[in-house]
């Protein structure tokens, strides 16, 4: 295993591994290589079932033919709403190799909401994971009138479902075959008509203010940046990678589902989102792309489970992480690591770092990749100082992902990287916000050609919307969002996120927006983190009964209160958080306070507590 | 259902915080901090396993906390020996009902009263028992071990009576009873609350019938406290309503099989 200090090993593929110029067609070549090798794991009933490449391809293949056979026809669009699971990967590629639209719907969206994405995408054909997505696409239905099916995956308690309009996957199947016994070549003359210029998924940006805008990306925009990240972060056959975050998302559809089809590597699903701290550690992952909020949770596990470890494994573990942020502090310096250090490392391994690791499940991790949200810098540090390289990169949905990517080869806590290879980054003089240009961005927002001019202007850049500065090695640093910049009523102007992403970094805050836009002060809402607040409750006998009670104990105010007085010590006055209050009720992905991937909506947040904040400038 | 309940004072009569008891490794109550108030009924709701026997054991001194504390009429009763708390005036129905069942139903009750000095008093309350289980004075000379399963509830409960108790812990009473049986049974907890004044601490997996005998009420879930709330607003709760009490809408196709996700709140 390396060190931190060799990660020169890491060697960039500038070749095309799997050649296609468009999703399917990529796919099919992959098919054709790869034939019995692994893609996929799932676990069914307790065990994991591999998919090989040409099990995925017969199942692709009924699936786009059965398709094809209930009149879908290439540029028609069809929706997922669907858990990430292996199905959602076979409707995915399925409605690709019709030549169709794919779109992701997030399966915690409302009802009203699945109503709002399949009409502003004209979705012709549904799939849905279970009876409980049935029954919001049931709910909503008469007022979908283009839409002409709802194909289920999982048909658990509906065998006495008898409605025209729904079928299960395997009866969209079974058409499949039909139509391919008739017309065997169905699907790959479908596959051979795609051309890369055309319309291939649609990403719904989240959008904290407003309705989602359905962001267009091209099978030429997919595969050249599937191709770039290869440049970044190479990866293979031997890989082995989790796929949990939602497939909607960019980052899952990206940089797990096409880039994994590119490489080759091994895509392993968790079972649902509950498991998986388990199913990280049953499949130890060799390369691992995740967001923050994951990597803050692996960490507070484990300094939970410190805490409830003896005096000499936490001295142990005190020693040894000393050992790995010494290396690591060197290793950023770019100084050479002396064998004595070296040696002392491996000790520390075996004496903590190891079992760390292994408690995480990231034993076998080449590097980690963070993205989709800001991370706090000392958090980095500490996935460091494991010995484990943790990569930052940034973009967004309209850049189909990573824009800049910090190299392994020089490492810096607190940046995003340079521009990756294949797109251009700049920025913009005039306002500080940051530009990006290239092949990879997206092809605008559907039914919004206005929104589109103002997103990407007439030289081709993409505005981010993101503010940042760049250093003397071309190494980007975000500040802030252009529309969060909070400016007091003292004319001070505060980047909120700063704040914010050091107060996350608390094992006991989730989440936090800053409030003080045209106010005297700084103030903040927090959402504690349940898990770790009420074990400090229960060690410090502190009386709750439920989530809100345990909010409003003085012993929890007093935590946070130090918290938050540990993070104004590095910050100017007229920055520091002068009055905080906490969200009382346990907010879920449903609720509209969070965006899927459980951020706070800063707008919304802002809103809907207004009275709560106006009452901390009283 | 309907007497006029006795006036419920503000101070508790029981008061658990953050209490955690384990078997072994096995945490069953991860910090449960609740208060009964002289005078009420309150109720911990929770399904097989949440911790709801474990926190009654935990309060009669049967089994010792790992943490937290316990305090009855303003004292710390703590890990102290139950016999001691009995004698405080805090009677335990166990799950089961665990009569002795080689004693007649008669001696049963004599048991209940074995920390009493006074004659008279005792006398009075085996009258009361009598009173609200006629049955049990029918059976006085047989043994307990031959009542049927509804009987020998009303003799644990009527047992607890004797010891003349401040409160009474009462656990599952409903357990292997008819839903007839069930729906007596509760009749009179009511009633010994209202006459008696005697505070109860109710738990209980049937939701529906031990939310409309209580006046507060807990619910329990892998042995934290979730939600807490007077009866009449619990009952209104989505959560409640969806899990506890069965109610649920039907969904577009009339019938829903999958579960909403809790919130508690």
């Amino acid at each position: 295993m390396q060190g931190l200090w060799d990660l020169n090993t890491f060697e960039p593929r500038l070749d095309v591994v799997v050649p296609g110029d468009t999703i399917p067609a990529m796919f099919w070549n992959a098919v054709k290589q790869r034939g019995d090798t692994v893609w996929m794991r799932q676990k069914e009933l307790g065990i994991w079932r591999s998919w090989s490449w040409h099990q995925t391809a017969d199942a692709v293949r009924e699936i786009a033919a059965g398709l094809q056979a209930i009149g879908f026809a290439p540029g028609e669009c069809a929706s997922i709403l669907s858990n990430t699971v292996i199905e959602w990967v076979l409707a995915d590629l399925a409605v690709l190799s019709c030549g169709g639209v794919s779109n992701g719907i997030y399966p915690t969206d409302a009802a009203s909401q699945v109503h709002y994405l399949c009409e502003d995408s004209r979705t012709t054909v549904l799939f849905v994971e279970d009876d409980e997505q049935l029954d919001k696409a049931l709910e909503v239905r008469a007022g979908l009138p283009g839409l002409r099916r709802i194909v289920v995956f999982d048909m658990e308690g509906l065998r006495d479902l008898d409605d025209p309009g729904v079928m299960s996957l395997d009866a969209l199947r079974e058409l499949g075959r039909a139509r391919l016994s008739a017309d065997p070549q169905a699907v790959e003359r479908t596959v051979a008509a795609c051309r890369p210029e055309d319309l291939a998924i649609l990403v719904y940006t989240s959008g904290t203010t407003g309705k989602p805008k359905g962001a267009m990306h091209s099978h030429a925009g997919l595969v050249y940046t599937a191709r770039g990240y290869n440049t970044l972060i190479a990866q293979d056959e031997k890989d082995e990678r989790m796929c949990f975050l939602p497939l909607c998302h960019i980052a899952e559809r990206m940089g797990g589902e096409y880039f994994a089809m590119y490489t080759g590597s091994i895509l392993n699903f968790v079972e649902n989102p509950e498991t998986v701290p388990e199913n990280v550690r049953e499949i130890a992952p060799t390369v691992f792309t995740a967001v923050p909020r994951v990597w803050e949770k692996f960490y507070s596990g484990v300094m939970i489970a410190l805490k409830e470890a003896s005096p000499l494994q936490q001295a142990a573990y005190r020693w040894s992480i000393g050992v790995g942020e010494a290396i690591a502090a060197k290793v950023l310096a770019g100084e050479p690591v002396g064998a004595g250090l070296k040696l002392k490392f491996r000790l520390a391994r075996l004496l903590a770092l190891d079992n760390a690791r292994k408690l995480i499940g990231i034993h076998r991790s080449r590097f980690l990749v963070t993205g989709a949200a800001p991370i706090s810098p000392e958090l980095v540090k500490w996935y460091l100082a494991l010995g484990v390289p943790m990569l930052e990169v940034w973009g967004m949905t309209e850049s189909c992902g990573a824009s800049t990517a910090v190299p392994a080869t020089r490492i810096k806590p607190g940046s995003i990287g340079p521009a990756t290879g294949y797109n251009e980054v700049r920025i913009d003089p005039a306002t500080g916000e940051i530009l990006v240009r290239g092949p990879n961005v997206f092809m605008g927002y559907l039914n919004l050609p206005e929104k589109t001019a103002e997103t990407i202007d007439a030289e081709g850049w993409l505005h981010t919307g993101d503010v940042g500065v760049m250093d003397e090695d071309g190494y980007f640093r975000i500040t802030d969002r252009m529309k969060d910049i909070i400016i007091t009523a003292g004319g001070k102007n505060v980047t909120p996120s700063e704040l914010e992403n050091e107060l996350k970094f608390s094992l006991y805050i989730t989440d936090a927006v800053v409030i003080g836009d045209k106010k005297p002060y700084l103030t903040v809402i927090v959402m504690i983190d349940q898990e770790n607040v009420e074990k400090f409750a229960q060690d410090n006998d502190v009386p709750f009964s439920n989530y809100e009670s345990l909010t409003r104990t003085k012993e929890v105010l007093d935590l946070i209160q130090g918290e938050i007085d540990r993070v104004n010590a590095k910050f100017a006055r007229v920055e520091q958080i002068k009055k905080f209050f906490l969200l009382e009720t346990q907010l879920s992905a449903e609720d509209e306070e969070l965006t899927p991937t459980m951020k706070l909506k800063r707008k919304l947040v802002q809103t809907k507590y207004a009275e709560r904040i106006e009452a901390m400038y009283r | 259902m309907s007497q006029n309940p006795p006036s419920v004072s503000d101070t508790p009569v029981l008061k658990l915080l953050n209490v955690e008891s384990a078997y072994g490794p096995i945490r069953a109550i991860r910090g449960v901090s609740l208060q009964v108030r002289r005078g009420e009924i309150a109720t911990v709701l929770g399904s097989n396993g949440a911790g709801k026997t474990t926190i009654l054991k935990t309060i009669s001194g049967i089994i010792d906390p790992r943490k937290g504390s316990i305090e009855f009429k303003g004292e710390d009763i703590t890990a102290n020996d139950p016999a001691h708390i009995v004698q405080q005036g805090l009677s335990h129905v166990p799950e089961g009902r665990e009569v002795f069942p080689l004693l007649t139903v008669h001696d049963n009750l004599v048991m209940g009263a074995y920390t009493r000095k006074d004659k008279d008093g005792i006398a009075r309350d085996m009258e009361a028992v009598y009173a609200y289980f006629p049955i049990l004075r029918e059976r006085a000379a047989q043994d307990a071990g031959l009542l049927s399963g509804g009987q020998q509830q009303m003799l644990a409960i009527s047992r607890a009576i004797m010891a003349s108790p401040d409160l009474i812990l009462l656990d599952e009473p409903s357990l292997g009873l008819s839903p007839k049986l069930t729906k007596e049974i509760f009749e009179i907890v009511v009633r010994i609350n209202r006459e008696r004044g005697t505070t109860i601490l109710l738990v209980e997996q049937n939701a529906n019938m031990a939310l409309n005998a209580a006046d507060h009420g807990y619910v329990l879930e892998n042995g934290r406290i979730v939600m807490e709330d007077a009866c009449e607003r619990l009952r209104e709760k989505e959560d409640i309503k969806e899990f506890y009490l069965g109610v649920k809408d039907d969904g577009v196709r009339g019938e829903r099989r999958w579960k909403k996700k809790k919130t508690w709140r």
